[in-house]
């Protein structure tokens, strides 16, 4: 039984420039205890999913529907008053930029107490203690006195710390975690994820990573969904994504890491072109402008999500041997694929 | 000369031409609306309210020389002479009789009321040596009296040079304690009418010589009364009731003797209130929240909606100003220097556009010469009265073809004059800029170049037109008020040629006529009231024939009352309300 | 931070010298009245003219005119006296100042009453009808000046005068030692003339900045903490909101107390404004002086505690 199931999920808002169509047609499920990282270029829907999971989407231009079952209640009908009691203390979120996240009127460890306090009634010197303990968790040297830290005060890396203190203050069943390390220099990043790991295997709490560093995802996830113009393309194990990827999005982001053990005159390969306008989406496979395989159905109609084999879901017109085949031959030119 | 009431920039005074051509055809009293002035039998009490824009000059007697100020000098002080509301002539206050006038002119002797007192805290009987105090330290730099030299300047003694110290006058004699003798050097015909001024009121030595000490004096926030009402003071001399730019509060002088003066006093109390916008404070006094106007007009436009509401119209009075709106042109610097020229300006000026700018008929009457219906018989009917306008045009706007005429007679041949630019210093603010724009207007349309240069009111006096050096060709924004109802008070100081002076100068023309000269030398020393009236009347043609300047407008003041009071209007001071005449109904 | 204080304050005064210097030039290079002939009287003799001149000073080169009164500034804290009427410019703005401090504090706390709330509604309902009401009616009180909206409020309001009688009418001011209940009531018109401008525009930056502020990062994390939104809006969203506010209100409140000339004209009360514009009319040089010299005080002043201020309501702020 997984502990949460999105279904079908549509998210779309109204601009002044048309209907920005950010989340079409996603399905996720997570299981308990479980890390699934979610990758994608800037754009495409990631972000909104995950929001959309705590109902941080609910504006008025916004049209959402779906479910998103959790623990029997579907989220997208909740009441917000329902659902802020799941913020924070059942579904905690970490941002990407913890220096814009975290209030710059506001201490660090009062931010802290009040996500304590919002959830439980606990008298704040027993909020303190809690809160200090939590960053000293989180690794936050003398943290007595960092609790009186503004934000600017810290260094980015121990900004996110607190921030991944603060989220599972109040241990959660789901941590989601969107870009965690992207506003972070690489050695921090390194840390933080390891962090979070940690915590994760000490509390026991499920993690949706959502990332654009295939490198970060390699680390951490038990399972993988590759999303692009607000579609699933890929889903699939960690194992089975990083060996045997079967949509050439994923291929093209796999080619695109830069690697250390890669020749120095190899030159990067990106992925061509750009990700498409959510308001004007491609008709046909909205991945075709830029697929190098595009078969003539794709260029028509948009291919549905089936299963190449159990637990490995692609988006694709190309026929699963052809896939193989392509994947053979690329790591056959780019060793390093392998 | 007085302040007139145009302290506040941009503000039309009205009357109704009606009204002067009903009363002034040649009586004693002129122009004022035939109101409710019952000047007798009112009741006594409570407390009457006049609203002002600005402040007065000065409380201290011997310095203040504003129309608004003397609305409380004359009540609080009792100079020899005073008025009563409806006259132009004076009537003996402290002066127990008109004073006599002997020896050729050059000995006046006054003889002094027994019995009136100072106020607390000084409570003595007032005797002649207050007087001889009084004049004498108009001419102490200290209190900087405007008018001592001019009216007083005559007496044997006084001094030339001024300096921080009171002088003794030797012409100034008090052989008793109720007389005072005047040696003058000459004989002056209008020295008796100034002993009006406010100069004249006692001031007790022993009491004031410590205030006058320095270079400023403060006896005016000391002063005391021998008026019916004083201003509020406390026990040690200070005055109480004044706060500057806020209020005065006059209080019954409790040692003031009715027997020993004519006026009745009805009023326990009587407040000033200033800072008043002119719409707030004419609303006020339609309401009966306030009893009369101290120093604003009605706007114009509150003025119509007055005179088209009976009920309302009925409060209104109109007074003359003793005086005229004229524009000066400078004879010392050429074109002005030819008669010619300044005639032809005399003949296009379009006048009844320059009264628009005022507000209209409602303003007053078109001026033909400088002596205002006002003076009556003193001075308007002998020089010409209404009659007299030796430069007329259809409905006063201007006669081009006349002008060119002049200005062929000039040397111009097309009669459009082909000289170089002309300057004119104005005011920068309406009505006075919009009256200079219509003067450069006339002169456009008979061939002048004019430049105007716009400066603050106050500058335009005391920098440019008053200062021969700096003189521009035209002062469009000049005028005068009279001291007092003699001619020469009106025209001595704007026409005298020996009166040119380099700074502070007021004979704006610079006329220096020779045969004026003479014959002003020659009335200035008329004792016969009648023999001088003629002789500024002829006066008056002449500077008027000269165009030295041109008169455009004799204009009249408005005062609206509350219906809560009756009327007195002081026709000798232009229109202000005489508080010790009225009472509450 | 002391050290910062220090020398602002020491700018200030530098300021506080050249403004003063400016004044004087202005008033003596710029065609102005002589105050010497305006003092002595159109009638009077060229002796006393002159002679006042030596007594006011005049006759000295301005410069040394600029001396003597900054000497008698530092000294004594002597403001010099008025031309016009011989009265101490200093006790005369002394005695003024309450006057004026009653309306800057009360018209102050009247727009931000009505500033504040108005603008976060509009900002929590942004392009609702009642935000496009809101922010419609403040563009008008923005435009209507003083001037008229205060004879408008005189004509609508006023004890004796106005249709609807309720408050006090021009010239009612007393003083609050004299008569609190008068007082106040001679106020209210006044406050609330002042105020429209000011609340309308507090109201639009309110709106602006709330608006801004609740698409922050921070405001995202407060609400998937759990917080209420209520919460989220006044502790999280306003508090960062209303920093440049407080600060900006600061400055008008200097701006205020040097006199709110047109105000004080209309409702005729005996403010510092009301005695800077007679002393413009009047051509009266040291009060002139004086008013500039407290206006511009006052906002150097205020300025100076707005910037101290700030430091302890943005922990991001530090001076060095």
């Amino acid at each position: 039984m997984p502990l949460l199931e999105i279904e079908d999920l549509h998210v779309s808002f109204k601009t002044m420039d048309g209907v920005v169509r950010a989340v079409e047609g996603v399905s996720l499920s997570l299981d308990a205890r479980k890390t699934l990282g979610v990758v994608g270029e800037s754009g495409s829907g990631k972000s909104v999913t995950a929001q959309t999971i705590l109902g941080l989407t609910r504006f008025p231009n916004a049209t959402i529907s779906g479910r998103i079952m959790f623990d029997g209640h579907d989220l997208v009908t909740m009441s917000t008053d329902h659902l802020r009691s799941i913020r924070g203390a059942r579904i905690a979120m970490i941002f990407q930029d913890p220096l814009s996240s975290l209030h710059p009127f506001f201490k660090v460890g009062h931010q802290i107490v009040e996500a304590i306090r919002v959830h439980e009634d606990v008298p704040r010197d027993v909020a303190r203690r809690r809160t200090i303990e939590a960053l000293r968790s989180v690794g936050i040297p003398s943290p007595e006195e960092r609790f009186d830290s503004f934000p600017h005060e810290m260094s980015g890396g121990m900004r996110q710390r607190a921030m991944i203190a603060m989220a599972l203050a109040l241990r959660p069943d789901i941590l989601i975690a969107d870009e965690p390390t992207t506003a972070l220099d690489v050695t921090v990043q390194a840390q933080v994820l390891e962090l979070i790991q940690a915590l994760r295997d000490d509390f026991g709490t499920a993690v949706i990573l959502i990332t654009h560093d295939l490198g970060v995802v390699a680390q951490m996830a038990d399972d993988v969904v590759v999303m692009y113009a607000g579609r699933v393309l890929e889903q699939a194990s960690r194992e089975t994504l990083f060996t045997e990827p079967e949509h050439p999005y994923t291929w093209g982001l796999l080619q695109s890491i830069p690697r250390l053990d890669a020749p120095r005159t190899g030159r990067l390969s990106p992925i061509a072109g750009s990700p498409p306008s959510l308001i004007n989406v491609p008709r046909g496979c909205t991945f075709h402008p830029r697929c190098p395989y595009a078969p003539p159905p794709a260029f028509e109609t948009e291919p549905a999500l089936a299963p190449s084999e159990p637990g490995h879901l692609v988006r694709c017109h190309l026929p699963v041997e052809e896939r193989k085949r392509l994947w053979q031959s690329l790591q056959n030119e780019h060793p390093a694929l392998r | 000369m007085r302040r007139p009431i145009a302290a506040v920039a941009g503000v039309a005074s009205g009357v109704l031409a009606l009204v002067a051509a009903g009363c002034g055809g040649g009586g004693t009293t002129s122009g004022v609306q035939g109101a409710s002035h019952t000047l007798a039998g009112g009741k006594k009490g409570g407390t009457i309210t006049i609203l002002s824009n600005g402040d007065v000059d000065h409380l201290d007697p011997g310095a203040a020389y504003y129309q608004f100020t003397y609305a409380i000098t004359y009540v609080t002080q009792r100079p020899l002479l005073a008025y009563k509301p409806n006259s132009i002539q004076p009537t003996p206050d402290l002066a127990a009789s008109m004073p006599t006038v002997s020896n050729g002119g050059r000995t006046v002797t006054v003889h002094i009321r027994h019995g009136v007192k100072f106020s607390p805290p000084v409570n003595r009987e007032v005797t002649s040596a207050d007087v001889k105090y009084a004049i004498e330290r108009g001419f102490d730099a200290a209190v900087g009296n405007g008018y001592a030299g001019a009216y007083f300047g005559v007496i044997k003694g006084a001094p030339t040079k001024i300096v921080n110290k009171v002088p003794s006058i030797s012409g100034i004699q008090t052989p008793d304690k109720y007389t005072i003798v005047f040696q003058l050097t000459k004989p002056s015909g209008i020295f008796v009418g100034a002993l009006q001024e406010p100069l004249t009121a006692p001031v007790p030595a022993e009491y004031a010589r410590k205030y006058d000490k320095g270079t400023a004096s403060s006896y005016g926030d000391h002063q005391v009364a021998t008026g019916p009402y004083m201003v509020q003071n406390n026990a040690a001399g200070k005055i109480t009731g004044y706060t500057p730019g806020r209020q005065i509060v006059l209080v019954r002088n409790p040692n003031w003797n009715p027997k020993t003066s004519w006026r009745p006093a009805y009023a326990d109390k009587i407040v000033f209130k200033e800072g008043f916008d002119p719409t707030v404070g004419t609303k006020q006094i339609l309401s009966g929240q306030a009893d009369a106007n101290g120093d604003f007009p009605p706007p114009a436009a509150n003025l119509k909606q007055i005179l088209s509401n009976p009920s309302q119209k009925s409060e209104l009075e109109f007074t003359p100003t003793a005086g005229a709106r004229f524009v000066a042109l400078n004879t010392q610097k050429a074109p002005f220097t030819n008669k010619y020229v300044r005639m032809a300006v005399a003949y296009v000026l379009d006048r009844n556009a320059m009264r628009l700018t005022r507000g209209g008929a409602i303003d007053g009457k078109i001026a033909t010469h400088f002596i205002d219906p006002s003076f009556g018989n003193s001075g308007f009917n002998q020089a010409g009265g209404y009659g007299f306008n030796p430069f007329p045009s259809a409905n006063n706007s201007g006669d081009v073809a006349k002008a060119e005429a002049m200005l062929k007679k000039a040397g111009f041949k097309s009669g459009k004059y082909s000289g170089p630019q002309i300057t004119q210093v104005a005011d920068n603010t309406p009505p006075g800029s919009n009256t200079a724009a219509v003067v450069a207007n006339s002169l456009q349309k008979i061939g002048f170049n004019v430049k105007t240069i716009s400066v603050q009111h106050a500058a335009m006096y005391t920098r440019f037109c008053g200062v021969p050096k700096n003189a521009p060709n035209i002062c469009p924004n000049v005028g005068w008020i009279a001291d007092f109802h003699e001619p020469q008070a009106d025209l001595d100081a704007n026409f005298d040629g020996t009166n040119i002076l380099s700074a502070n100068n007021v004979n704006w023309s610079q006329l220096n006529d020779p045969a004026i000269n003479k014959l002003m030398a020659k009335a200035k020393g008329e004792l016969n009231a009648e023999k001088r009236w003629a002789e500024w009347g002829q006066i008056d043609k002449m500077i008027t024939s000269s165009a030295a300047a041109i008169p455009w407008l004799w204009e009249a003041s408005p005062t609206l009352y509350s219906t809560r009071v009756t009327h007195a209007t002081e026709l000798w001071n232009g229109g202000e309300p005489d508080v010790s005449f009225m009472s509450v109904k | 931070m002391g050290a910062y204080i220090v020398r602002r304050t020491l700018w200030a005064i530098l300021l506080l010298l050249v403004v003063s210097f400016l004044t004087f030039v202005i008033f003596n290079v710029f065609p102005s009245a002589d105050p010497a002939a305006l003092r002595a009287g159109r009638n009077a003799t060229p002796a006393l003219v002159h002679q006042i001149r030596i007594n006011l000073g005049l006759n000295k080169p301005f410069y040394t005119q600029f001396w003597i009164y900054l000497k008698g500034l530092v000294e004594h804290f002597n403001l010099g006296y008025s031309y016009y009427n011989s009265e101490s410019v200093k006790s005369e703005i002394f005695s003024r100042m309450p006057a004026t401090i009653s309306v800057t504090v009360g018209g102050f706390i009247v727009w931000m009453l009505i500033g504040l709330p108005v603008g976060i509604v509009s900002a929590i309902r942004p392009r609702s009808i009642l935000d496009r009401v809101m922010m419609g009616t403040s563009l008008v009180a923005i435009s209507a000046p003083v001037y008229f909206l205060g004879l408008v409020s005189l004509f609508l309001f006023a004890k004796g005068t106005g249709q609807l009688q309720w408050f006090g009418a021009a010239g009612s001011y007393v003083p609050i030692t004299q008569n609190v209940g008068v007082w106040f009531n001679s106020l209210i018109l006044p406050w609330f003339t002042l105020a429209a401008a000011f609340a309308a525009f507090y109201a639009r930056m309110t709106r602006g900045n709330l608006i801004e502020t609740m698409h922050e990062d921070y405001i995202r994390t407060a609400r998937a903490k759990g917080l209420r939104e209520s919460v989220v809006i006044t502790k999280h969203g306003l508090r960062a909101a209303l920093t440049p506010i407080v600060t900006m209100a600061g400055m008008d409140i200097g701006l205020l107390l040097g006199g709110a000339i047109l105000t004080e004209i209309v409702f005729n009360i005996p403010g510092i404004g009301r005695y800077a514009y007679d002393a413009i009319v009047n051509s009266d040089l040291p009060a002139i002086q004086g008013t500039v010299l407290f206006g511009a005080f006052f906002i150097v002043f205020a300025n100076l505690v707005v910037d101290i201020l700030y430091a302890f309501l943005d922990p991001r702020v530090t001076y060095g």
